[in-house]
């Protein structure tokens, strides 16, 4: 697989025509490397219970990679990221109307309380290992998330 | 019939669940631990999913995490493959609590058949012939020299939660029974967490022949042949035909009658093998495989059936494709396990595999997951795949397997590529004159010291 895929703005949109004609609220492609993601917010958002549909062009499986239209997102392998250590649906806040466990720039502890994820009916609170900043937060309330996945960065 | 199905295995048999999967028009979801996110059968499926770090324990065999990422993939049934859950009855009972399908038998013939002691009275019941042994567990010691006085020796000493030839004590008399004992339950308890034996008749030199059923769980159950895999290394299976050298069609038409009849009153449902030792011209079954196997394409080449596709349709509720009428062995098929392994010392090797190319041509087949520039991870088994030839005739077959071998380039680790070289040319092996020993005798004896 080619690593430097230019990001071609025809297909991204073609991607937000996609979306807005269909009426989903996101769509996510990948080739190679590259994968990118159009998100079309409505309302303030909630917790989604299901996932997000994933529409591939091509067959290659989910990576983590830097989506297209967001402004341009840190790196997930940089020292201080958190990964996922179960498979499950991460959740931001403890309920639906609450707000985030933590935003970016928030100052944790060690211990101090990042997100769930939920597995099976049973939530799991993911704690912070470390203290310092939250300086990025790559997953979104409700996203589904593999082991190993990044969630977030402390740094 | 299903919509998408989780693969919850890796290697080679991941991508031969893959392949039916796909031919069946059904959506594909790959979990993985992370030392296989390059898998071939990664790549190729709908979805996949990371569940674990590459401890099979933490992964392959996490079960909370194999549910997880089926709610995450929206996946409705789950292969197991071999090995790993195939045979754990709890995680097939876990499934239907979740309302997943679980491609396979049903929880109890998993259980009752995973007890060797409960396979073999089950076996009886179903008047399918056993080898001569203790009617339950062994207790103490005047119990085993009274059953073994009976047998007659020499007998064997096995572990009622054994199986796979694990955990089994030869004792040539009386002399040796108490000892043989001891020692079988304490490795019993070590690999298997139970310590119960029970004591069977000890066949001197038999073949390993077993019979390839299917099932639909309604009583429906046809056989599909036997295999013979009696060239084994320390109890695993490394060369196995179809159909047995010592076998002619009558033989073959009642053993595997007397197994489908036996699957037929289960109510067994999905593919299964029934194991034998064969001596003498009688047979006597040892265990029941509630799972496909890895030889399962010998099979697969001499009835022209894909019993992976079977496994699928009749765990969704549909019915088998075929009768045992429709069932025509065609000519012969041989297998050949092909391991990261020194052909003579068995030193397992991983690393990458740097060429790689296969042979073709008419009636070769081979099931790998293997490609150039593949690195074998250590930490599971050291398949690397399987090359499976069918010819006309057993001679053809013969012949068409060493041209193949000859074939086969895989370069950049050892591979047992040279044991089939050499055994293809053997003429025991060509004759189709061996026993479950021979393959021992045959490597202690310097067979492969040049």
């Amino acid at each position: 697989m080619s690593k430097n895929d230019a990001i071609d703005p025809e297909l991204v949109r073609e991607l937000a025509n996609l979306v807005t004609e269909t009426g989903l609220s996101e769509i996510e492609v990948e080739k190679g490397d590259l994968r990118i993601r159009v998100v079309r917010r409505l309302e303030p958002v909630g917790v989604q219970v299901a996932a997000a549909p994933v529409a591939a062009l091509a067959p290659p499986p989910v990576q983590a990679a830097p989506s297209a239209l967001a402004p341009a997102e840190p790196a997930r392998n940089q020292a201080g990221t958190v990964p996922s250590p179960m498979v499950g649906t991460a959740y931001l806040r403890p309920s639906p109307d609450a707000k985030a466990f933590v935003d970016v720039g928030a100052k944790v502890e060690v211990g101090d309380k990042l997100l769930l994820i939920e597995a099976m009916k049973t939530f799991n609170e993911i704690v912070a290992p470390r203290a310092g900043t939250v300086s990025a937060i790559f997953v979104e309330d409700g996203q589904p998330v593999e082991f190993g996945e990044a969630l977030l960065v402390i740094s | 019939m299903f919509d998408k199905i989780l693969i919850a295995n890796r290697g080679e048999i991941a991508l031969r669940i893959l392949r039916a999967a796909k031919e069946l028009g059904i959506a594909t979801v790959a979990v993985h631990s992370t030392a296989d996110a390059d898998a071939m059968h990664v790549r190729l499926a709908d979805e996949s999913v990371c569940i674990g770090p590459p401890a099979a324990r933490d992964s392959y065999l996490n079960i909370p995490s194999i549910i997880a990422a089926c709610e995450i993939t929206g996946a409705d049934a789950v292969h197991p493959g071999y090995g790993f859950l195939s045979e754990n009855a709890r995680f097939a009972e876990v499934l239907a609590h979740h309302q997943i399908g679980f491609i396979g038998p049903k929880a109890q013939h998993i259980r009752t058949m995973g007890d060797k002691i409960e396979a073999k009275r089950t076996a009886l019941k179903l008047g399918i012939p056993c080898v001569p042994g203790s009617e339950g567990g062994i207790e103490d010691a005047d119990t085993a020299k009274r059953v073994a006085a009976e047998i007659g020796y020499p007998v064997l000493v096995k572990a009622a939660a054994g199986g796979g030839g694990r955990g089994m004590k030869v004792a040539r008399s009386e002399a040796e029974l108490e000892q043989a004992i001891g020692m079988a339950k304490s490795e019993a308890k070590a690999a298997f967490g139970d310590d119960a034996v029970y004591l069977e008749k000890y066949l001197e030199k038999p073949r390993h022949i077993e019979v390839q059923v299917l099932g639909d769980g309604r009583g429906g159950a046809v056989h599909l042949a036997e295999r013979d895999c009696s060239l084994q290394r320390r109890h695993q299976k490394v060369w196995e035909e179809g159909g047995s050298p010592a076998l002619n069609e009558s033989m073959r038409a009642e053993i595997g009658g007397i197994c489908a009849n036996a699957m037929k009153e289960l109510g067994y449902l999905g593919a299964g093998t029934v194991e034998f030792l064969y001596e003498d011209g009688r047979f006597y079954f040892i265990e029941m495989n509630t799972r496909i196997q890895v030889e399962h394409p010998v099979t697969e080449m001499i009835t022209g059936i894909d019993l992976v596709i079977e496994q699928i349709q009749v765990a969704s509720g549909g019915p088998l494709s075929v009768s045992q009428s429709d069932i025509k062995v065609e000519g012969h098929a041989i297998e050949c396990r092909i391991n990261a392994e020194h052909p003579e010392t068995f030193r397992p090797s991983p690393g990458e595999i740097t060429h790689y190319h296969t042979p073709g041509g008419l009636g070769v087949r081979v099931d790998s997951a293997a490609f150039q520039g593949y690195r074998i991870p250590p930490n599971y088994d050291s398949l690397i795949g399987k090359l499976i030839v069918h010819g006309r005739t057993r001679n053809e077959c013969l012949m068409r397997l060493r041209r193949a071998l000859d074939e086969f380039v895989i370069d950049g680790i050892d591979t047992t590529l040279p044991l089939f070289r050499t055994l293809v040319r053997n003429p025991d092996v060509q004759n189709g004159l061996y026993d479950i020993h021979w393959l021992e005798h045959f490597l202690e004896d310097g067979g492969m010291k040049a």
